[in-house]
């Protein structure tokens, strides 16, 4: 079972030839062999988190009927109550089928530390819902003062850059128990093999980076890292099930 | 759940093979390798033993390599020759050319005939600043002229070293050098196309870092056919089963893979090798 940790869906703002349709992504997901996605909205940094939260909601409604999706809330800053507090949130997610939390601070124009989000984190950390952290890997300092604010939270790096990032990723897998990345731009020759016996297997997840990435590569990666059957099917689903049904959004 | 039957689960596919076996069973061609550790990236599988046992498990027949260390430092390629005279079958070199240092590039080249293991030279424009229509590069593209031999370049999509543009210029100017672009002109996909078809029957893409970026492959084969474009990893920097499975997870046919991975390679340069 291949469950996807890392893809983006909806209409970009600015086109391009990547269709992120629900329907294209339900597609090619079927063209591969992935049975199920979290998915994020493709417009969070442009069209903002509140916009975009609702957006997702009800395309996943709508045009996701056998429900292979589950969807990635974004947060904000607690002081400006954009979004409801923290409990009712949770509970809107339950209903709506949202799994995961991300935040794109840079974009929406906050500092991500705990005077703005402690709360909120701390009750996601509390109830271990996932933090989708997807823009960090050209700035390894942010992601290093994030996941020491906030180490009780389950987080998971989406997008490691393509240029090899052992050196910034091992101290943070070595360091924060919670901390788990996805492999979608994880291509280190032999790489999956060599952080799994580091650090388990349990640490690293399928992504394929839906719509600018394709699903195949990173599928063939991990079906060939050369470890235990076992160890496989956690990194290309089993974790991620476990992640997402270990949370108690209610 | 899956609601159709997967690529990987195609009968007698190429994809179908892979997912079973983890090799095919044709050999694959990798003509773009690297080889020694790199200042900004941390290689746990850069040099010979550990590379070669990598491209076993997927069945690489040919790994042509230039060393780090040749391009961005002191090392000199009669010692990569030695590194690869006390390898595998798998490894062949490059001779990495750097335009600031005209004595070594002639001295290298007049070893060359005595190197069995080198097959053609490799040119790092953009690292070396120094644009591929320079001439100081024309003593060693004269020498490949000469002797029709590969010349493998770094090109990116853009850069005035080695973008679109330069490369045609290249490739018309010596028509008798075969040219892979390395990296297919990364990301500036309208010059791809043009950098083959605008050419005189002497250019292929080389694919190191498309594998994996949804449709490109596919819009690359539309636009010059998959006769024109040839596989390669940047080993150690990319993983053999990802870049693999980026082309063959690609919506393009068997052939065409066939093609990518080892049909063109043998077809430009024969199995003798």
């Amino acid at each position: 079972m291949f469950f996807d940790a890392n893809c983006q869906v909806g209409l970009p703002m600015n086109g391009g030839a990547a269709t992120a349709t629900i329907p294209a992504l339900l597609a090619e997901m079927d063209r591969n062999g992935v049975d199920r996605a979290l998915v994020r909205h493709i417009n969070i940094d442009p069209d903002g988190a509140v916009v975009t939260n609702e957006e997702l909601a009800v395309m996943l409604a709508n045009e996701d009927p056998a429900a292979r999706l589950c969807g990635v809330w974004c947060i904000l800053p607690e002081q400006c109550h954009e979004l409801p507090p923290p409990d009712e949130f949770f509970a809107a997610m339950k209903r709506q089928r949202i799994g995961a939390l991300t935040l794109s601070p840079g974009a929406h124009r906050w500092v991500p530390s705990r005077l703005c989000i402690g709360k909120l984190m701390d009750a996601a950390a509390e109830r271990r819902v996932p933090v989708i952290l997807p823009n960090y890997s050209s700035r390894w300092s942010d992601l290093y003062q994030f996941m020491a604010d906030f180490p009780r939270n389950t987080c998971i790096l989406a997008n490691t850059g393509r240029w090899g990032a052992d050196r910034a990723i091992r101290p943070l897998l070595e360091h924060y128990e919670h901390f788990h990345v996805e492999l979608s731009t994880y291509w280190v020759p032999e790489g999956i093999k060599d952080l799994a016996e580091l650090y388990g297997p349990e640490r690293l997840l399928y992504g394929s980076g839906f719509p600018e990435l394709n699903h195949g590569s990173t599928m063939l990666s991990i079906r060939h890292a050369n470890i235990a059957d076992a160890w496989s099917r956690l990194i290309a689903g089993g974790n991620l099930a476990r992640l997402l049904e270990g949370a108690q959004l209610s | 759940m899956s609601r159709t039957q997967a690529l990987w689960e195609q009968p007698g596919s190429v994809a179908e093979q892979f997912w079973r076996h983890g090799r095919a069973d044709f050999p694959i061609y990798d003509m773009h390798g690297h080889m020694g550790a790199h200042n900004a990236i941390y290689f746990a599988r850069c040099e010979a033993p550990a590379m070669d046992a990598h491209l076993a498990r997927i069945g690489v027949r040919r790994l042509v390599f230039s060393h780090h260390s040749a391009l961005m430092g002191s090392m000199r390629n009669a010692a990569v020759h030695r590194i690869v005279e006390g390898c595998s079958e798998r490894l062949r070199m490059y001779v990495a050319i750097n335009p600031h240092y005209p004595e070594f590039i002639k001295e290298d080249l007049a070893l060359f005939d005595k190197w069995p293991f080198a097959i053609g030279l490799k040119m790092l424009s953009a690292y070396h600043q120094v644009a591929v229509t320079d001439r100081r590069y024309e003593y060693a593209l004269k020498f490949a002229s000469e002797r029709h031999l590969p010349v493998l370049n770094h090109t990116w999509g853009g850069v005035p070293y080695c973008g679109g543009p330069q490369l045609l210029e290249l490739s018309q100017r010596y028509p008798n050098v075969i040219f892979f672009h390395g990296h297919s002109i990364f990301g500036d996909w309208d010059w791809s196309r043009r950098c083959i078809v605008e050419a005189p029957g002497n250019c292929y893409l080389e694919l190191t870092a498309v594998p994996g970026l949804r449709g490109i492959i596919e819009r690359l084969v539309r636009d010059v056919g998959s006769e024109r474009i040839i596989y390669g990893t940047d080993l150690p920097w990319f993983d053999e089963y990802q870049v693999t499975g980026g082309v063959i997870s690609a919506d393009i046919g068997d052939d065409d893979i066939k093609n990518i991975l080892y049909r063109n390679v043998e077809r430009v340069l024969g199995t003798d090798w």
